[in-house]
């Protein structure tokens, strides 16, 4: 049986080293282009003309769009409407590489499974909070460590802790998404796995894993959709906190 | 796990800047900025329908209204002219009536008077004829002579 982890190795396919580090083009960063091709070819397709009654493309660009919109404006007001286009592409990203991630046959690699890229994703929202919160309220930003009411004496406690788990945002959003990917692509391995040693005893005992990985990859589409999802609606919660305090 | 091999990260986190900048500035900043003007536009377009429709409507139940107080207006002047006109025909048809029942009266009353002096006069003929009748009956029968003026004489006394 194949090591389920094979999946998420990473393999050079153009050597490249700048100044000591190695900068390599790999199965990761190819995958990443692919995505980066189908969202451009999404995205300019669908805004080639904007019509006020739009087209299939249009109207499908529209509904993302509008996704992501809504969801500022309820997290974060009007002010937040700015932040779209960012929060679009960070979300389209994420849903753009779980989804290619998923297409079977041609060796799709998730660059969304690694906790490097995941990472790369949250440290894009937290440096937005950052100097968005900046910004905005200049050193006052520092008061969202300090909630409103907080009694005197237990200040520094709760300024400690918020600051800690101000900090650790970062690290929650990318664990979260590489962990939900990296389980998921497992699970669908191991299974895979099972429909062949299964099989080889009887290839009707084959069957029942088999069952088990077409309802696995249902559950792992929707993942994938979900994770996006909820990665955008974080941001935009952080985002919140940069824009209003609280 | 080859996720915790940081052999891979500087490599990894390269590539995603590179293509994620792309994808930022590249594509989503020159297309995405566009449906959202069509998006407001058409809420704009959407809007401003609304409101006109509002504005029609409202005209269109000032018209009805004024439309409603005409007919009133109407219906209670044709209503005031039918009663008028319906008591003024009442009237000369009363006094029509009225010089027609005279009249009526005072045919009635000459044609009794007339009648009155026909039954009278015929009475008196009457009288006479019975009296000759009688006074000649009395001759042929009896042979005694009377004049009619006995008998009708005798009738009177009687």
């Amino acid at each position: 049986m194949a090591n389920p982890m094979e999946q998420f190795k990473i393999e050079t396919i153009v050597p490249l080293n700048a100044g000591g580090f190695d900068l390599s083009f790999t199965n990761s960063s190819l995958w990443m282009l692919i995505t980066l091709l189908a969202v451009s070819a999404f995205l300019f397709i669908g805004t080639a003309r904007p019509q006020l009654v739009p087209g299939r493309m249009q109207a499908a660009v529209e509904l993302l769009y509008d996704f992501i919109r809504d969801m500022l404006r309820e997290n974060v007001g009007k002010d937040g409407l700015r932040y779209a286009p960012l929060i679009f592409a960070v979300f389209i990203f994420v849903l753009s590489c779980n989804l290619i991630g998923m297409v079977p046959f041609v060796h799709s690699f998730t660059p969304t499974s690694h906790i490097a890229v995941t990472f790369g994703l949250a440290m894009i929202v937290f440096i937005l909070v950052v100097i968005v919160g900046f910004a905005r309220h200049g050193l006052h930003f520092f008061s969202l460590f300090l909630p409103e009411g907080t009694p005197l004496f237990v200040a520094p406690l709760v300024a400690a802790i918020e600051f800690l788990s101000f900090l650790s945002r970062p690290f929650t959003l990318a664990i979260r998404l590489f962990a939900n990917m990296t389980a998921g692509h497992v699970l669908m391995k191991v299974f895979g796995g099972f429909v062949v040693s299964l099989g080889a005893v009887n290839i009707g005992l084959g069957i029942i894993p088999l069952g088990v990985n077409v309802a696995l990859t249902a559950l792992e589409l929707l993942i994938a959709v979900v994770q996006a999802y909820v990665f955008a609606l974080l941001a935009s919660i952080y985002l919140n906190d940069a824009v209003n305090l609280h | 796990m080859p996720q915790f091999d940081p052999a891979s990260f500087v490599s990894q986190l390269f590539w995603f800047g590179v293509i994620f900048t792309l994808l930022y500035f590249a594509v989503v900043r020159p297309t995405l900025p566009k449906v959202g003007k069509v998006i407001d536009a058409r809420e704009a377009q959407v809007g401003g329908d609304l409101d006109r429709a509002e504005a029609a409507k409202g005209a269109a139940d000032t018209l009805r209204a004024d439309h409603e107080t005409a007919m009133k207006a109407a219906r209670d002047a044709a209503q005031a002219a039918v009663a008028q006109a319906r008591e003024t025909a009442a009237k000369a048809s009363d006094a029509q009536l009225k010089a027609l029942g005279a009249r009526l009266d005072a045919d009635a009353e000459a044609a009794a008077a007339s009648l009155e002096l026909a039954l009278g006069s015929a009475r008196a003929g009457l009288e006479t004829t019975v009296a000759e009748l009688t006074s000649e009956a009395v001759a042929k029968l009896v042979g005694i002579e009377i004049t009619p003026a006995d008998v009708s004489a005798a009738i009177a006394a009687r």
